[in-house]
């Protein structure tokens, strides 16, 4: 069986069969045809294939159809249910930071509660001048003072936070006890909404069907 | 290339599909016997042997459950075969994990529609589909479409999750190999 060389038309011819062609393209189909023989054989054998296809496993239409329950709008409650995932989520984030944050106010308290050694040079106590006593880090004033070493080593102090990270750190997840904490950990754990990384196994969904149609 | 015109049912599908949303059961039936068959010959085209009636119900429940994600941008039929081939997928790969043999059989395919058909006397029947048994997975699966569906190449690449350019290549040498096959 040999094939036409015009390979655009050839394409079309199983459109052509299931009469998906438009007005224009089917009488150019029909056209060529009507003198291409090597058409004429490649229609005859996709008629045959088609035949041949056709011939599908029977199956009880109607015991399919019986099996379509009534239609249910989910799109509401899997909105809501997501709104819930989302709450959770900025919650457990929220508590997360507000844990950070609180320890880390811990830490500074703690440093502000210590003997703080003050890098100093060793100034008289009152100056001569009456003007006020200069910082402790303040740059040296003469090329010799800086080439001194610091009289006491310097303790870093972590820096402060800001108003807004006290405000966060205050009246959080934090100040749950252990029972409320555990309590919350549960209820979050048991929202059935969050979704799995997973692609869902159509099987696993579909066990369940089987299981009841051939009860 | 020239447009292929398109299909004139869609409307219908969705007329029916929100006669169903709005409670009447009987479109879903409509809906049923209307696409049934066409689903049946594709999974049994593509590997389904003596659960075609259980992938063909399978098909039209999740079809069903999951109708609000139907935006109409592909026909019913697309997205039903498209449904129907992840399923048989999926079953093909539990197969696997559980140890059986998943590769269908020439030999298997061709009893199995028989018992199921009837007793094809015509020794044509008999080559034609002994070619078509030839073709790789993907080379059947776009001829079957192709062929037996009338499907445009876009909704084949949309089935099975290639191009339309890849969906045309397959085609055209799942119709050389026949040819080849005929003619020995």
């Amino acid at each position: 069986m040999i094939d036409c060389p015009n390979g655009e038309l050839r394409d079309l011819l199983p459109d052509y069969l299931h009469d998906r062609l438009d007005a224009s393209n089917r009488a150019s189909v029909e056209r060529h045809l009507a003198t291409c023989t090597a058409c004429q054989d490649e229609l005859a054998l996709l008629r045959d294939l088609r035949g041949t296809l056709h011939r599908a496993p029977r199956i009880d239409v109607a015991a399919v159809a019986a099996a379509i329950p009534a239609y249910r709008p989910a799109a509401r409650e899997r909105r809501v249910t997501g709104w819930r995932v989302a709450a959770a989520i900025a919650a457990i984030a929220i508590g997360g930071a507000s844990i950070t944050l609180l320890r880390h106010g811990e830490r500074i308290q703690q440093t502000a509660q210590a003997p703080i050694a003050v890098p100093t040079t060793q100034t008289p106590t009152g100056s001569p001048t009456g003007m006020p006593q200069q910082p402790a880090q303040q740059p040296p004033a003469s090329p010799r003072e800086a080439a001194a070493p610091a009289a006491v080593p310097v303790v870093k102090s972590a820096p402060a936070p800001s108003g807004e990270e006290l405000a966060m750190a205050a009246g959080t997840i934090a100040d749950l006890s252990d029972g409320e904490l555990s309590d919350l950990l549960g209820e979050l754990e048991s929202l059935d909404a969050v979704p799995s990384a997973d692609v869902e196994s159509t099987e696993s969904f579909l066990a369940g069907r089987h299981r009841g149609r051939h009860d | 290339m020239p447009d292929v015109a398109l299909p004139t049912d869609e409307r219908t599908d969705l007329d029916l599909i929100a006669r169903w949303k709005a409670g009447e059961q009987r479109a879903a039936s409509l809906l049923v016997e209307r696409h049934a068959n066409a689903v049946a010959r594709f999974v049994a085209s593509i590997g389904a042997r003596d659960d075609v009636e259980e992938v063909v119900q399978d098909t039209f429940v999740r079809a069903f459950a999951s109708l609000d994600g139907f935006r109409g941008e592909s026909s019913l039929r697309t997205w039903l075969f498209t449904i129907a081939r992840r399923l048989l997928l999926d079953r093909r790969r539990a197969a696997k994990r559980r140890g059986e043999q998943v590769q269908v059989q020439e030999s298997d395919a061709a009893t199995e529609y028989d018992s199921l058909d009837g007793v094809i006397a015509d020794e044509t029947q008999r080559r034609l589909r002994g070619a078509l048994e030839k073709l790789s997975p993907t080379q059947r699966e776009v001829f079957v479409l192709r062929v037996s569906e009338g499907m445009s190449y876009a909704e084949i690449a949309d089935t099975v999750g290639t191009t339309e350019g890849a969906a045309r290549v397959h085609y055209h040498n799942a119709m050389r190999t026949i040819k080849e096959l005929l003619d020995d």
